[in-house]
């Protein structure tokens, strides 16, 4: 495989911006017009996420053990957009005629490497695919419960109608028939449960078409489609250390679970939970959290707010507050929230000497459409 | 004779098998009785012509169903969509999507001004109220004011002496949560340090430092009267231990 000649090649697709992507996908629909309806009706994330993975791959297409598990994940996750083994030979060609299309130098012997690379790819989709053929391609899910806490804040329970197994932490993918084939990332806020009930805190995004739908037009009867669950943010097998768990917004939701966890099944340990907001108002979830702490002694809940004046709570960015609340030296530290919230929070522990492996985090983005190459969730 | 065979003669129709049913020799003579034999022999040889031109014609079909069968499999299936109609598509779904853009804008900017005023409108509630609670209180005082001296010592100072004691009382009950904490972490490293690992197991559960706390708090509290906060605070520090990072309650 001439990989230099491959990247340069696509590079120059690349730099057409938008250009190749949309030829890519007029190309796949002229040709094979049963693909479309596996997407949706306005096509402009679409293409963006596209070519951004498709970079993605052929960065790394030389170090193939890192690529792998990845392709593998991404076939499995692609079953529940309805893709078969047949479409990828047809994504396949309709790559290959937009990559010549935009390219004055293209080459049969061009034309082959691209073949042979897609073809690598296709197979470990397809295997990923296979693998898990004992599985349902996505899961419904029924709406039994639906609680607008906030002005934009609800909190749903679904209840799949086959048994659906996550980790506390993790992420899954699910769209509604009110906004179809537009998948979303939620995190479940509770470990699995015996009954197989399971939370999301969703919050109406403005303009957003899914979060809307989800906190002001869903309600219990709806059904709803779930993709696999993904994700690394984990409570972690392998230590019983106390936790600290720290929260931005909606983040919220990973963490609640984890504590849930803890509840569960152990080990016995000490739980933090540094929950922040902007204003009081907002904290969606505030009378469950007190309760649990006040039911598990091990548990302590705070809360943040960073723009309440009125407001009894402590004061401050949440990063700030638990750096006063410390030292958490010897502590497991959970992260989620916006970006700028884990960042500093994570910058701030460090600096007070928390070892970088003892802290993961993941970052909640307002709309969550699809994991990256990586397995990030978040755009 | 029927006309059948002599009407053929070369007219280029072809051998049909009706033709052949219907052929009919005439009689020859009573010397020689059967069919005329040129006559037979001229649609034989127009029979044998007809069969030859028939399997040729079936060969050359033959290869010709051979080559398109090898096309249908060999070559991609689908006739490559042109460049017009890839064209066409791609702004017709250009198109889709700036209005689709477009109406999330929309929504946005729509949500977003009416959360604004939504945020606006309970802030200046929150005023407001705040506002007349302060007035109610300034009332409140405006009436128990010009009360007499005696009960207002008493009453007056307790109000604010109280207050004061609710607010060192929080903001101890808060120092000792934290100077506590601060300690069994620190001892908690040291452990870690010395053994790599903490049990959690072997902590004391968090309840009696809990109430540990507390006991402190009632302690203090019993001669809190004649100290304030910030007399408090050197005292509290005595029980630390030196190597923990302790900060006093905020």
């Amino acid at each position: 495989m001439d990989i230099p000649a491959m990247r340069a090649n696509f590079a120059k697709a690349a730099a057409t911006g938008d250009e190749a992507p949309l030829y890519f996908y007029s190309h796949l629909f002229l040709s094979h017009p049963e693909t479309r309806e596996m997407f949706p009706v306005s096509m402009a994330h679409q293409r963006d996420r596209f070519f951004t993975a498709l970079g993605d791959v052929v960065t790394r297409v030389d170090d193939l053990d890192a690529l792998v598990p990845i392709l593998r994940q991404l076939g499995r996750d692609h079953l529940k957009f309805g893709v078969l083994p047949a479409h990828y030979p047809a994504a396949g060609a309709s790559l290959l005629a937009t990559l010549e299309h935009f390219d004055d130098e293209w080459t049969p012997e061009l034309a082959k490497t691209w073949a042979e690379a897609y073809d690598v790819v296709a197979t470990v989709m397809m295997q990923g695919a296979e693998e898990a053929a004992g599985q349902p391609a996505w899961w419904d899910a029924d709406v039994v419960g639906h609680e607008r806490r906030t002005l934009d804040v609800a909190v749903l329970r679904i209840r799949p109608q086959v048994r659906y197994d996550y980790l506390p932490g993790q992420s899954l993918s699910l769209e509604s028939e009110l906004r179809p084939r537009l998948w979303r990332y939620y995190s479940p806020a509770n470990a699995p449960r015996p009954d197989g009930l399971i939370e999301l805190h969703v919050k109406a995004r403005d303009g957003g078409p899914v979060s809307s739908a989800l906190v002001r037009s869903i309600g219990v009867g709806d059904v709803l489609r779930l993709g696999p669950p993904l994700g690394h943010l984990a409570v972690g097998e392998d230590s019983d250390r106390d936790l600290l768990l720290v929260s931005g917004g909606m983040g919220l939701a990973p963490l609640k679970a984890m504590v849930d966890d803890v509840a569960r099944h152990g080990p016995p340990r000490r739980v933090d939970l540094f929950a922040g907001f902007r204003t009081e108002d907002q904290i969606y979830d505030r009378a469950e959290l007190e309760q649990l702490a006040r039911e598990n002694s091990w548990l302590n809940v705070t809360f943040a707010v960073s723009d309440d004046a009125f407001s009894s709570l402590e004061h401050g960015d949440v990063a700030d507050v638990v750096r006063r609340a410390g030292p958490w030296s010897s502590r497991e530290v959970r992260i989620a929230g916006p970006e700028p919230m884990v960042a500093a929070t994570v910058a701030g522990l460090r600096e007070d000497g928390v070892p970088e492996q003892r802290m993961s985090s993941e970052v909640f983005a307002p709309s969550r459409p699809g994991p990256s190459v990586d397995g990030e969730v978040t755009e | 004779m029927t006309s059948a065979p002599s009407g053929h003669g070369d007219g280029g129709r072809g051998l049909t098998p009706a033709d052949l049913q219907q052929v009919r020799f005439s009689r020859a003579s009573m010397l020689h009785p059967g069919y005329v034999e040129s006559e037979v022999d001229r649609v034989l040889h127009r029979a044998a012509e007809e069969l030859s031109r028939h399997v040729a014609e079936k060969a050359q079909l033959r290869e010709q169903v051979r080559t398109l069968q090898s096309q249908l499999n060999g070559a991609p299936a689908h006739v490559p969509p042109s460049e017009q109609a890839v064209r066409i598509l791609a702004s017709a779904q250009q198109t889709a999507d700036n209005y689709v853009a477009e109406a999330e804008k929309f929504s946005r900017q729509v949500t977003g001004e009416a959360r604004a005023e939504y945020e606006e409108a309970v802030r200046l509630a929150r005023e407001n109220a705040g506002a007349i609670i302060q007035a109610a209180q300034e009332a409140a005082a405006r009436l128990t004011g010009p009360a007499p001296d005696g009960p207002a010592q008493g009453g007056g100072r307790s109000v604010a002496e109280l207050e004061e004691q609710v607010a060192y009382l929080k903001a101890f009950g808060q120092a000792c949560r934290v100077q506590l904490r601060s300690y069994l972490e620190a001892l908690l490293s040291d452990v870690e340090n010395e053994w790599g690992q903490a049990d959690p197991g072997a902590l004391p559960t968090p309840p009696p430092a809990r109430r540990a706390a507390a006991d402190t708090d009632a302690d203090r509290s019993t001669t809190f009267d004649s100290n304030t906060a910030s007399d408090q605070r050197p005292e509290q520090n005595e029980g630390v231990p030196a190597g923990s990072s302790a900060r006093p309650a905020s």
